[in-house]
């Protein structure tokens, strides 16, 4: 009877290890094949050295652009970010802020510096939104208007953004982002390239924390200085230079980062713009892109090109980054389930089965079999029910595999780019590289496992994001 | 299982020596870069000198004596400043020194990005063989982004092969490309035919008519006018739109029946080119089009529309003022939204 109780739970034991070390295995695997992919693609596609030959290739028949800003309590940095914008090296552009009924005076700081006065603006109706109170415009610049009004969340005010703005293509970005000054010039080259099937273009995100900023300009590009913002400059070098890119370049990129995207006006107002109170409201954007195109059987490209830069600040300390992480878990689960019936489904193709097949080993399945695994295959093996084998291949697929991936997106990074200026740079993230698989990729895990919970909770919050400012003051 | 162990710790340890190669590559670049930097100064100090000086010899002389990547680099950068006489001396200074040979080595060489920059080059160099290594480009480039900068360098330089042929080997993918336009637009006036001839062609791509079009409308002036006016009842959106768009610009004898038809079009895009061009020629007998219009289902042509009454002056106005203070409608929101325009009250 006792032996055959403990036959049972050695079986269990092992299908469930296999099940964990499936998982790893599956995500371990797609990893490694972005990696070629992406190696392939920017191999294929070094970058334009100097900013000013882009004016003299492009300026001709650069496409007018809107730069959306949504803005809630932003007054510490606004009018530093607007000054910025304005700045942009592109010939015709507008930059449309977004007062999403601030309880501070963001406001009154952007009417003070730019002289702003009430302004009649015709625009269409096409997505909804909370009303707005007011536009303005500046006597100083023709390029700045600000839409002020009600609170309606991020998604709301972008909406707003886009029913307001006049330009072809429109580009989101965060009210306390930087964009480097020829931003604009570089998203906009695959619109210039291929205008008709261009629908949207995402550029890389990367991490201010530790550079030196000046008049809402990267001056000095230097790495964090403390280890948990270190760790994400690694991570997003991840997302962007490995994931991103390899989907991209088999037009089966899922996510165009809200913090900076470039999109087609026509398609987004065709798609029902961001959608209100998603936690992922770009990835949710993107995946209704997706499906549009493909149920219209409309050819198209989503495009995602790495020399575009714009500077966010990470998150410094573990309850401000674990929010964050909770809740772009929350973002992806709501969009997989909401999208769920375009998994494996033939009609959508590649991004189907890769994008969406993506989203569920990695997002869906990955943090609980990883989480699972931490604690159970190291019980298994002290018990005496599962052999060293299993123990050794879960320690592989975490942690050698985990180095090797995060080690290779930096070989990507600096055979093909070499944004980082100082050879020390080079060796301070090798050995972030390797030590991030050693505790800081654990917390994250369990920080999305947070996120899967407070999901099937229903927990629709965003929590508080705290920053200290890329200028250096604080706020929240 | 053990297999995955191995490979993973093959794997890792392979990407370590990587990056350590990487990293000793880095600082050697390092070095290299202070040492480029000089260069660099030493060749900007010789040009601004020989702006002053014309100098010739002297300017040969540092430039033999620098990297030819930097010269291409720095150089060029520094020719981009200058006009005119100026220019050419310093042109004829980096002929003499062989740049354009080292330019045609990167043409074909280079990256994609290299070799778009080296044909951008060639056509400011203006060498003797310049059109023969641009011509080579064009025809055997496998990017089709060098072989549109080809293109639009031997445009520059007066060689450009029959724009049919030209288009045939910049390939159909690249017939997508904006670049087309500025291409177009730098077209000589004695070629302006091939254009025309291009645009009516309607097995070519509905774009590249329309681009056509579009500069031809720019440049061509009045003269292409009966052209575009045949043009206008052409059975592909894009390149109607574009010719009544030229028709806005040139004006026509026909264009008033002309954009009226246009005005009832099937293709939104059609009817807000109409109502823009009838805007720009100040046609107030299409009025009454006009504010058909104004109750049209895509906002671009409502907003296009009322713009084009508005700018009828006092009639237009009026007209606008009378739809606003009518009943509730699509077209009362249009107007009352125009008028409403500017700085608010």
């Amino acid at each position: 009877m006792i032996a055959d109780w403990s036959h049972e739970v050695v079986l269990a034991a092992t299908i469930l290890s296999w099940f964990i070390i499936g998982a790893g295995l599956a995500q371990t695997t797609i990893y490694l094949l972005q990696l070629v992919v992406a190696g392939y693609a920017l191999s294929n596609r070094p970058p334009v050295a100097r900013s000013a030959l882009l004016w003299q290739r492009y300026g001709d028949v650069a496409p007018p652009i809107a730069l959306l800003v949504p803005a809630y309590n932003e007054a510490l940095n606004v009018v530093e970010s607007v000054h910025s914008m304005l700045a942009l090296e592109y010939p015709n552009f507008e930059v449309v802020v977004i007062n999403d009924g601030s309880k501070d005076d963001t406001l009154q700081r952007l009417i003070d510096a730019f002289r702003l006065v009430k302004f009649q603006r015709p625009y269409e109706e096409a997505l909804a939104h909370q009303p707005i109170r007011g536009l303005y415009s500046s006597p100083m610049t023709e390029r700045l208007f600000v839409v002020d009004k009600e609170n309606g969340g991020k998604a709301d005010a972008q909406n707003a953004g886009i029913n307001v703005c006049r330009a072809p293509l429109f580009c989101v970005i965060d009210g306390d982002s930087i964009l480097e000054p020829d931003a604009l010039m570089r998203a906009a080259q695959p619109f210039i390239d291929d205008p008709e099937r261009t629908i949207a273009v995402g550029g890389t995100i990367r991490i201010a924390n530790g550079s030196k900023i000046e008049a809402g300009r990267v001056r000095e590009i230097h790495l964090p200085r403390r280890l948990l913002p270190l760790f994400q400059v690694v991570e997003y070098l991840r997302a962007f230079l490995m994931a991103r890119l390899a989907w991209s370049s088999i037009n089966t990129l899922m996510l165009v980062s809200g913090a900076f995207g470039m999109f087609r006006r026509a398609e987004v107002v065709v798609v029902g713009g961001f959608t209100k109170g998603s936690m992922g409201e770009d990835l949710d954007l993107v995946i209704k892109l997706h499906r549009h195109m493909r149920d219209k059987k409309r050819k198209y490209r989503i495009q995602f090109i790495p020399e575009p830069v714009c500077w966010t600040e990470a998150p410094e300390t573990l309850s401000v980054l674990a929010r964050q992480r909770s809740r772009w878990q929350r973002g992806a689960l709501e969009c997989f389930f909401r999208y769920r019936s375009m998994l494996f489904n033939p009609r959508y193709g590649r991004v189907g089965f890769l994008g969406f097949g993506h989203i569920l080993i990695v997002d869906v399945l990955g943090p609980v079999a990883e989480v699972l695994g931490y604690i159970l295959i190291p019980a298994f093996w002290l018990l005496g029910i599962l052999s060293a084998e299993y123990l050794l291949a879960f320690t592989a697929l975490i942690f050698t595999y985990g180095v090797c991936v995060s080690v290779c997106s930096l070989i990507l990074e600096e055979a093909e780019l070499q944004r980082f200026p100082r050879a020390r740079d080079l060796a301070v993230l090798t050995v972030a590289a390797v030590i991030e698989n050693f505790g800081y990729r654990q917390l994250n895990n369990f920080w999305r496992v947070k996120g899967w919970w407070q999901f099937l909770r229903g927990n629709q919050g965003w929590g508080e994001m705290t920053r200290t400012g890329l200028g250096g003051a604080g706020k929240k | 299982m053990w297999y995955i162990w191995d490979l993973s710790i093959l794997l890792s340890a392979l990407s370590l020596v990587i990056m350590l190669f990487l990293i000793a590559r880095r600082l050697l670049q390092e070095r290299r870069a202070t040492v480029a930097a000089d260069q660099r100064r030493q060749l900007l100090a010789a040009l601004i000198a020989f702006t002053e000086n014309r100098d010739r010899e002297a300017l040969k002389a540092t430039v033999l004596g620098v990297p030819a990547g930097v010269v291409i680099d720095a150089g060029f950068e520094f020719i981009s400043l200058l006009r005119g006489e100026e220019r050419d001396d310093v042109l004829v200074a980096f002929i003499e020194c062989g740049l354009p040979d080292r330019v045609g080595r990167q043409l074909r060489k280079g990256n994609v990005a290299e070799r778009i920059h080296a044909a951008e080059m060639l056509a400011a160099l203006g060498s003797e063989d310049a059109s023969a290594s641009l011509l080579t480009a064009l025809t055997q480039d496998r990017s089709r982004e060098v072989r549109i900068a080809a293109a639009i360098a031997l445009c520059d330089l007066g060689s450009l092969p029959l724009l049919g042929t030209a288009l045939d080997f910049i390939g159909v993918a690249g017939q997508r490309s904006r670049r087309l336009i500025e291409l177009f637009r730098r077209f000589p006036r004695s070629r302006f035919n091939e254009l025309a001839v291009h645009a009516s062609r309607v097995d070519a791509s509905p774009f590249i008519r329309a681009a056509a079009i579009d500069a031809l409308a720019h440049a061509g002036g009045f003269g292409f006018a009966d052209f575009f006016a045949s043009l206008a009842g052409d059975a592909a959106p894009e390149v109607v739109a574009a010719a009544v768009r030229a028709l806005g610009l040139t004006g026509h004898a026909e264009a008033p029946a002309i954009l009226k038809r246009a005005m009832a079009n099937d293709d939104w895009d059609v009817r807000a080119a109409a109502a823009e061009s009838a805007g720009r020629l100040g046609l107030p007998e299409l009025a009454v089009p006009l504010s058909r219009l104004m109750d049209d289902e895509f906002w671009t042509v409502r907003y296009a529309a009322a713009n084009a009454l508005r700018s009828f002056g006092q009639p237009g106005e009026r007209l606008l003022r009378e739809i606003a203070s009518a009943e509730v409608s699509r077209s009362q929101r249009t107007a009352s939204l125009i008028l409403a325009e500017g700085p608010a009250l």
